[in-house]
């Protein structure tokens, strides 16, 4: 269970972070929503440790991540993977040295055979041909690194998945792939997952529950049915802005 | 500009200085206690240097030729009449092996190695590869700098070998040919000069300007911020800081190798 508790943070002197609460449960798949610039990836960056709070809790299965000392952290990170908004794979890497990077440090020494068929499963997962095993980041589109930088999340089988915005600057068709990608590797690996994401139509058609960030705190929470009856008056607004939000 | 404005700014610049020596002082302390887990970063040691050897060969050859010609050319230059010849290979030698062997490679490597280094981090900071690194449970300074800063300390010293072997060679064409020397009088000049601990400098120069600029491009690195511009900037300042460690460390080191010798 990831457990947030009045998080604040200020970034370049302004409040980016003011009090946020949020609780995600085992299992459980929770979109976070908001405008750009509410310091949704932000929130992300301090459960994994990459950010400290100025203020506040975040604790993952009872570790609290800013106090942690460097073997807590570490057993942290150990459990979760993050698809970052750029998908930050290792430009120096191939595809397979990116996914085996997704393994514990040390996994593959001695055993690239085993891995190496980790890698072609987890490709196979994310709809890729292992003929890209390889290939260098440079040498995929967009949408496909986007698929292996997702491959090097689920290859650890860590519990924790973190999405960062990862239908973002993608055609609509492959929009759809990811979100049915995502859809269906919370189910076959059972993880539990965060989707940040500012597509209302991807946040809930996966989200079990929808997370509205804005203004530094969350303005609104609930499953993708109440969010729509709402009349909550920030998130009639995120909704409405968006028109496919509308039909729906 | 008012007295308290300039009190200011020269204040910032010192708590810009000491936060900078404190964040290096700590990068410098985790690669130093890295060093003690040598199989995390052997491997990816010896791709560096190979890289690092084979990018900076041809440049550093280049350079060591031409100083030795312009050291053979000025020493003949400052020749007054009734000195012994000879003393054109003494300036040779001493020059490549004190001063131009070791600087002007480092220089050289500032451009090439430093730059790259500081664009490679720094690319890898603003594209959120290093925070990948860290989630993926990787020290990025194991991964990334331990090796870069080994490679680099250990390579200079044969790239600087290689400047001064060259120098002196070209120092000694230029001199049998245009500057009226036989071979002889360049040998006797050259052995006159030479001596052990001139060779132990020029090496232990090698190495601290190995660890210098590899060190100081990867701390520059590491701390790119602002996107693809930023890594351009990033390349720059590392270049520069780089130069004038190097300069200052040039410095420090004579009186050094004066009291030694
Ligand atoms: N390292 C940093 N230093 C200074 N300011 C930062 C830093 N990271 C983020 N910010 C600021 O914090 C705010 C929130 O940033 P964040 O990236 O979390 O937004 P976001 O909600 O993820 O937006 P988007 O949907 O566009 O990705 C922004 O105003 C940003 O400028
Ligand atoms: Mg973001």
């Amino acid at each position: 269970m990831i457990e947030i508790t009045d998080l604040h943070k200020k970034l370049g002197g302004h409040p980016v972070l003011a009090g946020v609460n949020l609780r995600v449960a085992e299992g459980e798949t929770l979109a976070i929503m908001g405008p750009s610039g509410t310091g949704k990836s932000v929130l992300l960056k301090h459960i994994v440790g990459l950010m400290d709070p100025d203020r506040g809790d975040v604790i993952v299965d009872g570790i609290s991540v800013p106090s942690a000392d460097r073997e807590g952290i570490g057993e942290v990170r150990s459990r979760i993977a993050y698809v970052f908004q750029n998908s930050a794979l290792f430009d120096s890497l191939t595809v397979r040295g990116n996914l085996f990077m997704g393994l514990p440090p040390g996994a593959c020494d001695g055993r690239v055979p085993e891995c190496t068929a980790m890698a072609r499963t987890a490709l196979e997962q994310v709809n890729l041909s292992d003929d890209v095993l390889e290939l260098l980041p440079a040498e995929l589109s967009g949408g496909m690194q986007r698929r292996v930088a997702i491959a090097r999340a689920i290859i650890g089988k860590r519990r924790y998945i973190l999405y960062d915005e990862p239908t973002t600057g993608l055609d609509p068709i492959n929009a759809t792939r990811i979100n049915e990608l995502i859809a269906r590797v919370s189910r076959e690996v059972e993880a539990t997952s965060i989707i940040v994401t500012h597509d209302i139509e991807s946040a809930f058609f996966l989200a079990d529950r929808v997370v509205l960030l804005s203004g530094g705190l969350v303005q609104a929470e609930g499953t993708p049915d109440e969010l729509r009856e709402t009349d909550h008056p920030a998130v009639r607004e995120f909704l409405d802005a968006a028109p496919v939000a509308g039909v729906a | 500009m008012s007295v308290a404005e300039l009190l200011a700014r020269c204040g910032r610049a010192v708590r810009g200085a000491a936060l900078h020596a404190g964040r290096a002082g700590i990068l410098f302390f985790v690669t130093v206690k890295a060093l003690g887990r040598p199989r995390a970063w052997l491997s990816e040691s010896f791709v560096q240097a190979k890289r690092i050897g084979v990018e900076g060969l041809g440049l550093v050859l280049l350079m060591g030729a031409l100083s030795g010609v312009v050291m053979a050319q000025q020493t003949s230059n400052q020749l007054s009449p009734g000195l012994p010849v000879e003393i054109v290979a003494g300036g040779v030698v001493a020059g490549m092996l004190t001063e131009l062997g070791p600087v002007l490679t480092a220089i050289v490597l500032a451009g090439r190695m430093g730059a790259g280094i500081g664009a490679e981090l720094g690319t890898m900071k603003v594209t959120n590869q290093i925070d990948a690194l860290l989630t993926l449970g990787r020290d990025p300074v194991i991964e990334l700098v331990v090796p870069r800063v080994v490679a680099g300390t250990i390579i200079l010293v044969p790239l600087v070998i290689m400047a001064n072997a060259m120098g002196i060679f070209s120092g000694y064409a230029i001199s049998t040919t245009l500057l009226g020397l036989t071979p002889e009088q360049y040998a006797s000049g050259a052995r006159g000069y030479y001596h052990h601990g001139a060779l132990i400098y020029s090496l232990v120069k090698a190495v601290a300007f190995g660890f210098t600029i590899t060190f100081t491009a990867s701390y520059v690195g590491l701390r790119a911020g602002g996107g693809a511009a930023g890594v351009g900037r990033t390349a720059t300042a590392a270049v520069v800081a780089i130069i004038v460690w190097i300069m200052v460390l040039d410095v420090v080191l004579a009186p050094v190798y004066k009291a030694v010798t």
